[in-house]
C-alpha cells in the first residue's frame, strides 16, 4: 500500500488541482510541492529497508487476461528514480512558481508538471512490461502538454507535437519488442523476464526485439540519430525543460536500458549496437553543443552528449561500466537540472538566451553567476565535483573495452567528447557570465529572487558534497541502485577524488587543455572538421517524412472525397459478384443444363415470364420516358402476381396487386415532381455496355443460386405450420396464421417500418405542403368519389375479417381503405381530417396492447387464444386474439399510407427553391 | 409476473415509448421528460439484463410462445447484454445532447424516431432468428433515415440518398442471402441453422459458402468495412452532431451481425464455414484501419477526423475479429464500447465547436476559447488515440498478444502504423484547435451541454479503470460465443 | 425445365433491375430498386419450391400445400419495399427541388 501512496500522490495532486478552484499564483504551486514533499518522507521511511535488501511490492490485476498487471516493485533502481522524480520535481516546483510569475493562471501547468511525475514514477515503479509502457506513453503525452504549455507560439506547438511523434513512434517500437519478449518470456513480470534471459538470448527473435527495445530507448533518450526532437522541445518553459528534458524524462530511456540490462545485455550484438550509438550521440552532441547561439540550446545539446555518455558505458555491457552509468546518470541530473535552472534565470531576468548578446552578467547577478559556474564546472569535469568523479570512472571503463579489437578507438574519441564538453561548459560560465555584452538586452538585468535561486543553490551543494565526500554521501545510493541492474555481487566501487596519477587522471588533464584551447581559440581551430553533422538533418528528415505522409493522406482522402454513390454501388455489385463466384473456385462446375422439352406446364411461366421480361425491357429501354417506365413496372408488377396466383399463393397476390396500384400511385404523384430531365446527355455507351454485362452476371448469378434451391429442395419448417395451424393458430390461411401468430414479430416490425416511412415523409415534405385545393374538382368526379368511399370500405372489412382463413387480412385491408381514402384526395377534394400520427400511434399501441396482453395469461409476447365466432353475412368465423393485432397492423397501415399518399400529392417545392 | 418478459421489454418499452411521444405531438417539454425516465429505464433493464445474462445460461423468448425454431426466438446471451447496455449507455447521453442542446427542437419526430431506432438497435441485438434480424435492420436503418435528415439542409438530403441507396442495395442483398440460405437449409433459426449447415453434404458447401459470402458483403456494408464505405463520408460528416453520435453504433451493429452469424452460422464447428474469412479478412481489415487513421490525419474538421476514427475503429475491430483466436476476440468485445463511446465523444464536441464559433469545427481556424471544451478535448484524445490509460490502449496489448503464432509480422507492424497516424492526427488537431489563439466569435455555452460527453468520457474511462472485471467478462463472452453447442441446445 | 425457366426469369429481372440501378437519375434508381425488388421478391417465394395448385390454405381434403414460410416471408418484405419505395421517392424530390434536377452525385461525378 505505501507504494501505492507513493505513485499516486503526484496524480491525486493533478486532480485536485484540475478540479479545485484555485486561483492565484500562491495555491497551486503549494498544492503541487505537497506531492513530492509526502513522496519524499515515505522515500525515507522505506529507505532503511531498501539498504538491507527488501524490495516492497504491491500487485494488484488490470487486466490479467493480458497480463497486465498493476504490479510495482521499488528496488533500489527505482528508488533512485522516486528519489530524482521526486526530489527534483520539489525543486522545479518551488523554482517554477517565481519563473511563471507573469501567468495568470498556472494550474494547468502545475497539474501536468505533476502528471508527468507521476507516470515517470510508474515508468520507475512498474515491475510489469506493460505497465511501464502504459507509464511510458503517458510520459509522452504529458512531455507533448509542457512543451506546448505556451501554444500560441508556433514553435512550442511544432516542438511538441515532434517529441510526441518521436517518442511516441519510439513507444510503439518498444510495444512490439516487449510483445515479442513477453511472448518468449512466457510472461510480462520483471522478474520473469529476466529469469528467462537464456530463452531470450536462445530465441531468433532476439535480435528484432532488441532493436526495437533498442529503437524505443533511444527515441525517449534522444540517441543520435533520432536526438533532434529534444532541442525543438526546449520551446518549454525553462523549469520543463530542466525536469523533463534534462533530468528525468530523457533519462527513461537509460532506465529502461538498465532495467533490462540483466536480460538484454552482455552479448556482442548489445554491444555493437548500444556502443556505436552511445558513443556518436556522445560526440555529435558535444560538437552541436559548441555551435548554439540558444543557450538552452547549449544545454540541450550538452544533455544529449551525456545521455549519449551514459549510454554508451551501459553498451560496454560489463558490470563496472553498468555501476558508471548509473553514477554519470545521477550526477548528470543534479548538474544539469541546475543549469537549466540558472539558464532560466538569465532568460528570465535579461529576456534573452541568445549567447551572441549575452556577456559579462556577472556583475549584475553575482549569486547566479557563481552557482551557473559551479555547475558549469561540474559538467565539465573539474575535480572536486561529481562529475570528475564519474568522468575518471568513464575514462577507466573506456580503457577497457576494445571494439574491433582497437583498444585505442574507444578512449581516443571518448577523450574528444569531453574536450567538446569542457570547451562548451567554458562557453556556458565564461560566455555568459564574464566578458562583456556585445549588444543591449531586452531587460536591464538584475539578480533573481531568492526561492528562484534557492533550488539551484541546494543542486550546487550536492555536486560539491558529490565531489568531495563520495563515500559519505552517494556511496550507498550507487550501491543500492546498482545491485538493481548488476545483481547482488557488485563490482567493487572505488569513488575517491585522489586515485594516484593514472591514465585517466591524464585524459582529464589534456581534455580541460584541449577544451580551453577549443573555447578560446575556435576560429583558429576553425572546428577543423566544419560542419560535420548536420544540425538540422535529423529534423529535415523528419519534416520531409511527416509532410510525405500527410501528402498520401491528402490524396487518400481526396479519392475518398471524390468517391461518389454510383461508383459505390458499381463496387459493391463486384463484390456481390467476387463473393457468389469465390467458393467456386478451383470447384468442378456443373457440367450440362438439364434442358428438357417444353411440357404443358411450362407454358405460364414462358409466356407470364416473357410479357415480364417484355416490360422489364421496356422499362429498361425507355427509361427516360418516364411514365412509360412507371407503366411498364406496374406491368411487371402484374405478372409478378400472376406468378405468385400460379405457384399457390393467392394472399401474396392480392398483397402484391394492392401494393403495385399503390406503388404505382406514390411513383406518378412523385413524377410531378421529377420532370424528366430536358438535356439529352446521354451516358457513354461504354458505361452503358459494362453496366449491362455487369447486371447480366449478377442476374446470372442469382439465377444459379435460384436454379441450385429448386432443383434441390431440401426439409424445411413448413410441415408444423401446416400441421399446428389450425389446431394451435385458429387459422386455416397458414400464411396469414404465420404473419400474425408464429412469426408475428417480424409483422410487428415490419408495420413499425411502413410507420416509420409515414413519418419520414411527413417530416421530409412538410416544407411547402401547400393546400390541394388549388384545383377544384368536377362535380361528378365528387359525386363518383363520394360514392366510392362505402363501398371501399366496405371491402375493405370484408378483407380483413376473412383474413385468417382466407386470403386478405389486415395488411390489405389497411391498403385498400386508404387507396379508397385517398381518391377524395387526388380528385382535389378537402379532406384531411385524419391525423397519420395518431393513426400509427393507436396502431403501435394496440399491438403492444395485445402482445402483452398474452402476459396476463402468462405467456410469452404475441402469444394468441382463438375460438368460434357467428356473424350475420360472413358466416361462421373462427377467431383469435391474433385478429386484434391484425387490427393493430390495420391501424398503424391506415395511418402511414395515408401519410404516403398524402405528402406525395399536397407536396409543393417552396417557390424559387 | 414481469421478469419472465423481461427479456423483450428492450424492444417493447422503446416502441411504447415511440407510440407515447407521438401521441403527445409538439409538447416537447412532456417528450424530453419521457425521454429521460424511459432512457434511465432502459439502462436500468439493459444492466439486469447484464447481470442476467452473466450467469451463463443463454436465455430464450419464445415469441408466441411457439416452439423454436419454428416461432421466432430471441436469445440474451453475454453479447448480446453487452450490446444491450453500450447502446443504452449511448443513447442515454446523446438524448440527453440533443435535448440541452435543442436538437430536438429542429425538426419533427425527433424522438419518435430516436425511440424506434434504439428499439431496432435491441431488437437487432436480441433476435436469434436471420429474417427476423433483416426486419430489425430495416427498422433501425429506416429510423436511423429520418435521424440523418434531421434539420433538414442539401447537404444531409445528398447524403441521406446516398445513405439510403446503398443500404436499400444491400437490403436487397440481405433478403437474397437470407432466403438462399432458408432455401439451402429450410431454416430460418441462427442456431437451427448452424446445426443444419454443419450436417450439410460436401456437394452443397460452395453453396453455403456463396451465401455466407454474400451475407458477409451486406453486414461488412453496415460495418463500413473498406470498400463498403462509400455511405460513412456523407452520412457522418451532415448527420446532427447527436445522431453522429448515436451512429457511433451503427457501424458496430454490422461487426456484431458479422461476429453473431460468423462465429454462430458459420463458425469454426462447420466445415462448410471455417476458414471462410480468415485468409482475406485480417487483410482488408487493417486496410480500413489505415485508410480511418489516413484519413484522419487528412481531416481538416474535427467531423473529419471522427469520420477517419470511425472507419478506423471498425478495422480494427474486424482485424481483431478475423485473426479468430479466443483471446483476440475477447480482446475485440472489450475495444467496442471504447471506440463507441470515444468516437461519440468527439462528435459531441465538434457539435459544440460548430454550435458555438463562427469557424465551426474546422481545425485550423483558431483556437477554443472554452477550457472545459478543450479538456475533454484533450481526454477524448487520449482515448482515440489509444493512448495510455484509455481502454484502447489495453485492447490494444490484449489484441496483439491474441495474435496467433503464425501470424505474419506485417500485421502487428500495421496496426502500430495505425496507431501512429491516428496519434499524429489527433497531436495535429489538438494543438491546432486548443492551443491557437481563439478567434472569432464564440456564443455562450448553454447550461449543461458538456456533460453528456463527460459522461461519455467518464464511462470510457470506466472500461480502463475497472478492466479486469470488465475484461474477464469478455472472456467469458467470447467463450460463450465460441461454444456453439450451447446455442443449439437451446432449441431442444 | 419451369425451374429452369423461372431461374432464369428472375435473373434477367433482376439484371434489368441493377442495370437501372446504376443509371444517373434518382428516378431510375428508383424504378431499378422496383424491379430489382420484383426478382428478389421472386427469388424468396421459390426457396419454397414451385407448386401449382397447393394453396397453404387448410382444408378438409388438402395433403399437398405449398411451403407456407417464403410467401409470408415475401409479404414482409413488400411492405418494407413499398416503405423504402416512398422513402427514396421523397428524398429524390427534396434533392430534385434543391439541387434543380434529379441527377446522382451530381457535385461529385462531373466527368461521367
Amino acid at each position: 500500500m505505501p507504494l501505492l501512496l507513493l505513485l499516486s500522490l503526484p496524480f491525486v495532486a493533478a486532480a485536485l488541482l484540475t478540479l479545485l478552484p484555485l486561483r492565484g499564483r500562491v495555491l497551486p504551486p503549494w498544492l503541487a510541492a505537497g506531492a513530492p514533499v509526502l513522496g519524499l518522507s515515505l522515500l525515507w521511511l522505506m529507505w532503511p529497508g531498501l539498504v538491507a535488501g527488501e524490495h516492497p511490492v504491491l500487485h494488484l490485476p488490470w487486466l490479467s487476461a493480458a497480463d497486465i498487471h498493476l504490479a510495482l516493485r521499488l528496488d533500489g533502481l527505482a528508488a533512485l528514480f522516486v528519489l530524482l522524480v521526486y526530489g527534483i520535481g520539489l525543486l522545479v516546483i518551488v523554482y517554477g512558481r517565481y519563473y511563471l510569475n507573469h501567468e495568470r493562471d498556472t494550474r494547468r501547468f502545475f497539474a501536468s508538471l505533476l502528471l508527468f511525475m507521476g507516470a515517470m514514477l510508474g515508468v520507475a515503479l512498474a515491475d510489469n512490461l506493460l505497465l511501464l509502457l502504459s507509464f511510458w506513453e503517458l510520459t509522452s503525452i504529458s512531455s507533448f502538454l509542457l512543451i506546448g504549455y505556451w501554444g500560441e507560439r508556433s514553435a512550442s506547438r511544432q516542438g511538441a507535437r515532434m517529441a510526441l511523434v518521436v517518442t511516441g513512434a519510439g513507444g510503439l517500437c518498444l510495444l512490439a519488442g516487449f510483445l515479442l519478449l513477453g511472448d518468449i518470456a512466457g510472461s510480462f513480470a520483471v522478474s520473469d523476464v529476466i529469469a528467462a534471459r537464456e530463452q531470450v538470448l536462445a530465441d531468433p527473435r532476439y535480435p528484432l526485439l532488441l532493436c526495437l527495445i533498442l529503437l524505443g530507448a533511444f527515441a525517449k533518450s534522444a540517441q543520435f540519430p533520432l536526438h533532434f526532437w529534444l532541442p525543438k522541445a526546449m520551446a518549454a518553459p525553462t523549469p520543463v525543460s530542466a525536469y523533463l528534458h534534462s533530468a528525468t524524462m530523457v533519462k527513461a530511456g537509460v532506465f529502461l536500458l538498465a532495467r533490462l540490462f540483466p536480460v538484454l545485455a552482455g552479448t556482442d550484438l548489445w554491444f555493437s549496437i548500444v556502443v556505436p550509438v552511445g558513443l556518436a550521440t556522445l560526440l555529435v552532441g558535444a560538437w552541436q553543443a559548441n555551435l548554439q547561439r540558444d543557450l538552452k540550446g547549449l544545454l540541450a545539446y550538452s544533455t544529449i552528449s551525456h545521455l549519449g555518455l551514459i549510454t554508451l558505458l551501459f553498451g560496454i555491457g560489463t558490470r563496472e561500466s553498468a555501476v558508471a552509468a548509473v553514477f554519470h546518470l545521477i550526477n548528470h541530473a543534479t548538474f544539469k537540472a541546475g543549469l537549466f535552472m540558472t539558464a532560466g534565470i538569465v532568460d528570465h531576468e535579461t529576456g534573452t538566451r541568445d549567447m551572441g548578446k549575452l556577456g559579462g552578467l556577472a556583475r549584475y547577478m553575482p549569486h547566479t553567476a557563481l552557482l551557473g559556474c559551479v555547475a558549469a564546472a561540474a559538467m565539465a569535469g573539474v575535480p572536486l565535483l561529481n562529475g570528475f568523479l564519474s568522468k575518471e570512472m568513464f575514462y577507466g571503463q573506456t580503457l577497457q573495452a576494445a571494439p574491433l579489437g582497437v583498444i585505442w578507438l574507444l578512449p581516443v574519441l571518448a577523450w574528444l567528447g569531453t574536450a567538446l564538453s569542457v570547451a562548451y561548459s567554458l562557453r556556458f560560465a565564461h560566455g555568459v557570465f564574464f566578458g562583456s555584452a556585445t549588444g543591449p538586452l531586452p531587460h536591464t538585468p538584475h539578480e533573481a529572487p531568492r526561492w528562484m535561486r534557492v533550488p539551484i543553490e541546494l543542486l550546487v551543494a550536492l555536486c560539491l558534497l558529490v565531489g568531495m565526500l563520495p563515500g559519505w554521501t552517494v556511496l550507498e545510493l550507487l550501491q543500492v541502485a546498482s545491485r538493481s541492474v548488476v545483481g547482488d555481487d557488485l563490482p567493487a566501487i572505488d569513488l575517491a577524488l585522489w586515485h594516484g596519477v593514472n591514465l585517466p587522471l591524464l585524459m582529464s588533464i589534456a581534455a580541460m587543455l584541449l577544451g580551453l584551447v577549443l573555447y578560446r581559440w575556435p576560429g583558429k581551430l576553425a572546428w577543423p572538421m566544419g560542419r560535420l553533422v548536420p544540425e538540422e538533418g535529423g529534423k529535415r528528415s523528419f519534416d520531409a517524412l511527416l509532410a510525405g505522409l500527410l501528402q498520401l493522406a491528402h490524396s487518400v482522402a481526396g479519392h475518398w472525397q471524390r468517391d461518389t454513390l454510383r461508383r459505390g454501388l458499381l463496387r459493391w455489385l463486384l463484390l456481390c459478384l467476387l463473393a457468389g463466384i469465390w467458393p467456386w473456385l478451383g470447384q468442378i462446375m456443373p457440367a450440362a443444363l438439364p434442358l428438357a422439352p417444353l411440357q404443358r406446364a411450362d407454358i405460364p411461366p414462358l409466356v407470364g415470364g416473357g410479357i415480364m421480361l417484355l416490360a422489364a425491357l421496356v422499362c429498361v429501354r425507355w427509361h427516360r420516358q418516364r411514365v412509360l417506365a412507371v407503366l411498364a413496372a406496374g406491368v411487371v408488377g402484374l405478372m409478378t402476381a400472376l406468378t405468385f396466383v400460379l405457384y399457390s399463393s393467392p394472399d401474396l397476390a392480392l398483397t402484391q396487386l394492392v401494393v403495385e396500384v399503390v406503388a404505382t400511385i406514390l411513383l406518378l404523384l412523385a413524377l410531378r415532381h421529377l420532370p424528366t430531365p430536358h438535356h439529352g446527355m446521354r451516358e457513354s455507351a461504354a458505361r452503358r455496355w459494362r453496366d449491362a454485362l455487369l447486371a447480366l452476371l449478377a442476374g446470372g448469378g442469382i439465377a444459379a443460386c435460384l436454379f441450385a434451391v429448386l432443383s434441390n429442395p431440401v426439409p424445411s419448417l413448413s410441415g408444423y405450420y401446416l400441421q399446428h395451424s389450425v389446431p394451435l393458430g385458429g387459422g386455416s390461411n397458414v400464411v396469414n396464421v404465420i404473419l400474425v401468430d408464429f412469426r408475428g414479430f417480424d409483422t410487428f416490425g415490419e408495420i413499425t417500418v411502413l410507420g416509420l416511412a409515414g413519418l419520414l415523409l411527413i417530416k421530409l415534405l412538410q416544407q411547402g405542403a401547400g393546400s390541394s385545393a388549388d384545383a377544384p374538382a368536377a362535380p361528378m368526379l365528387r359525386l363518383g368519389v363520394r360514392l366510392l368511399l362505402p363501398f371501399g370500405l366496405l371491402v375493405a372489412v370484408y378483407l380483413f375479417l376473412r383474413g385468417h382463413q382466407q386470403p386478405g387480412g389486415g395488411f390489405v385491408a389497411g391498403l385498400v381503405t386508404v387507396v379508397f381514402l385517398v381518391l377524395p384526395v387526388l380528385a382535389g377534394m378537402r379532406f384531411s381530417r385524419l391525423s397519420p400520427p395518431r393513426w400509427m400511434a393507436f396502431g403501435l399501441m394496440l399491438a403492444l396492447v395485445t402482445g402483452t396482453g398474452a402476459w396476463y395469461f402468462d405467456s410469452e409476447f404475441l402469444s394468441s387464444a382463438h375460438g368460434h365466432l357467428h356473424l350475420p353475412l360472413v358466416g361462421e368465423l373462427e377467431w383469435a386474439t391474433a385478429a386484434l393485432f391484425d387490427l393493430a397492423v390495420y391501424l398503424l397501415v391506415v395511418g402511414a399510407g395515408w401519410a404516403l399518399f398524402t405528402r406525395l400529392a399536397q407536396y409543393r417545392p417552396e417557390e424559387g427553391a | 409476473m414481469l421478469s419472465q418478459h423481461l427479456l423483450i421489454l428492450p424492444v417493447l418499452l422503446p416502441a411504447l415509448l415511440a407510440a407515447l411521444s407521438l401521441l403527445l405531438g409538439q409538447r416537447l417539454a412532456l417528450k424530453r421528460g419521457l425521454a429521460l425516465l424511459g432512457g434511465g429505464a432502459m439502462l436500468l433493464l439493459s444492466l439486469t439484463l447484464l447481470t442476467w445474462a452473466d450467469q451463463g445460461a443463454i436465455q430464450v423468448y419464445r415469441l408466441g410462445g411457439w416452439q423454436p425454431p419454428f416461432g421466432i426466438l430471441l436469445q440474451l446471451d453475454r453479447l448480446s447484454a453487452w450490446m444491450l447496455v453500450l447502446t443504452a449507455l449511448l443513447a442515454l447521453e446523446v438524448q440527453a445532447y440533443a435535448a440541452v442542446s435543442d436538437w430536438d427542437k429542429r425538426g419533427a419526430f425527433f424522438h419518435e424516431l430516436f425511440w424506434l431506432q434504439w428499439m431496432g438497435l435491441n431488437g437487432a441485438f436480441l433476435t436469434g432468428d436471420l429474417f427476423n434480424l433483416f426486419v430489425f435492420f430495416e427498422l433501425l436503418l429506416i429510423a436511423s433515415y429520418g435521424l440523418l435528415v434531421h434539420g433538414d439542409g442539401r447537404a444531409r438530403i445528398d447524403a441521406g440518398l446516398r445513405y439510403v441507396t446503398l443500404n436499400l442495395a444491400g437490403s436487397a442483398l440481405f433478403l437474397i442471402a437470407v432466403s438462399l440460405l432458408y432455401g439451402l437449409t429450410g431454416t430460418l433459426n441462427m442456431a437451427d441453422m448452424a446445426r443444419r449447415v454443419a450436417q450439410a453434404a460436401p456437394g452443397q458447401w460452395p453453396w453455403l459458402r456463396s451465401a455466407a459470402l454474400l451475407l458477409f458483403i451486406v453486414f461488412a456494408l453496415k460495418a463500413a468495412l473498406w470498400p463498403l464505405n462509400a455511405w460513412v463520408r456523407g452520412t457522418y460528416a451532415a448527420a446532427p452532431g447527436p445522431v453522429a453520435a448515436l451512429f457511433a453504433i451503427m457501424t458496430k451493429v454490422g461487426v456484431y451481425a458479422i461476429i453473431r452469424v460468423y462465429t454462430l452460422v458459420f463458425g469454426s464447428a462447420s466445415d462448410a464455414g471455417s476458414g471462410l474469412l480468415t485468409p482475406w479478412l485480417p487483410w482488408l481489415a487493417l486496410g480500413t484501419l489505415l485508410l480511418g487513421s489516413l484519413l484522419a490525419l487528412a481531416a481538416r474538421s474535427v467531423r473529419g477526423l471522427a469520420g477517419g476514427l470511425v472507419v478506423g475503429s471498425v478495422g480494427m475491430l474486424l482485424f481483431g475479429f478475423a485473426v479468430a483466436t479466443p483471446a483476440a476476440l475477447a480482446a475485440t468485445l472489450y475495444y467496442l464500447p471504447h471506440s463507441t463511446l470515444a468516437v461519440a465523444v468527439l462528435y459531441l464536441l465538434a457539435d459544440q465547436l460548430q454550435l458555438r464559433r463562427d469557424a465551426g469545427d474546422v481545425l485550423h481556424a483558431g483556437g477554443v476559447a472554452d477550457k472545459h471544451l478543450a479538456l475533454l478535448f484533450l481526454l477524448a484524445a487520449v482515448l482515440l488515440a489509444g493512448l495510455p490509460p484509455s481502454a484502447g490502449f489495453l485492447a490494444k496489448l490484449w489484441l496483439l498478444q491474441g495474435l496467433p503464432l503464425q501470424a505474419p509480422g506485417l500485421w502487428l507492424a500495421l496496426v502500430l502504423l495505425a496507431a501512429l497516424l491516428s496519434m499524429i492526427a489527433l497531436a495535429r488537431a489538438g494543438s491546432a484547435l486548443f492551443w491557437q489563439e481563439p478567434s472569432g466569435n464564440w456564443h455562450a455555452a448553454r447550461p449543461g451541454t458538456l456533460l453528456p460527453a463527460s459522461a461519455l468520457v467518464l464511462m470510457a474511462l470506466a472500461l480502463s479503470v475497472f478492466a479486469e472485471p470488465i475484461s474477464s467478462y469478455c472472456q467469458r463472452m467470447a467463450e460463450q460465443l465460441l461454444l456453439t453447442d450451447a446455442y443449439v441446445e437451446v432449441l431442444r | 425445365m419451369s425451374a429452369l425457366l423461372f431461374s432464369l426469369i428472375v435473373g434477367l429481372l433482376a439484371a434489368c433491375g441493377l442495370y437501372l440501378v446504376l443509371r444517373r437519375h434518382s428516378f431510375d434508381l428508383v424504378l431499378g430498386m422496383t424491379l430489382l425488388s420484383y426478382a428478389v421478391n421472386l427469388f424468396i417465394f421459390a426457396m419454397g419450391g414451385l407448386k401449382i395448385g397447393a394453396t397453404p390454405i387448410i382444408h378438409a381434403a388438402g395433403s399437398d400445400y405449398a411451403d407456407p414460410l417464403p410467401p409470408a416471408l415475401v409479404l414482409t418484405a413488400i411492405v418494407i419495399g413499398l416503405a423504402m419505395t416512398a422513402l427514396l421517392l421523397a428524398l429524390a424530390i427534396r434533392q430534385r427541388q434543391q439541387q434543380g434536377d434529379d441527377r446522382i452525385d451530381r457535385d461529385e461525378d462531373a466527368s461521367c
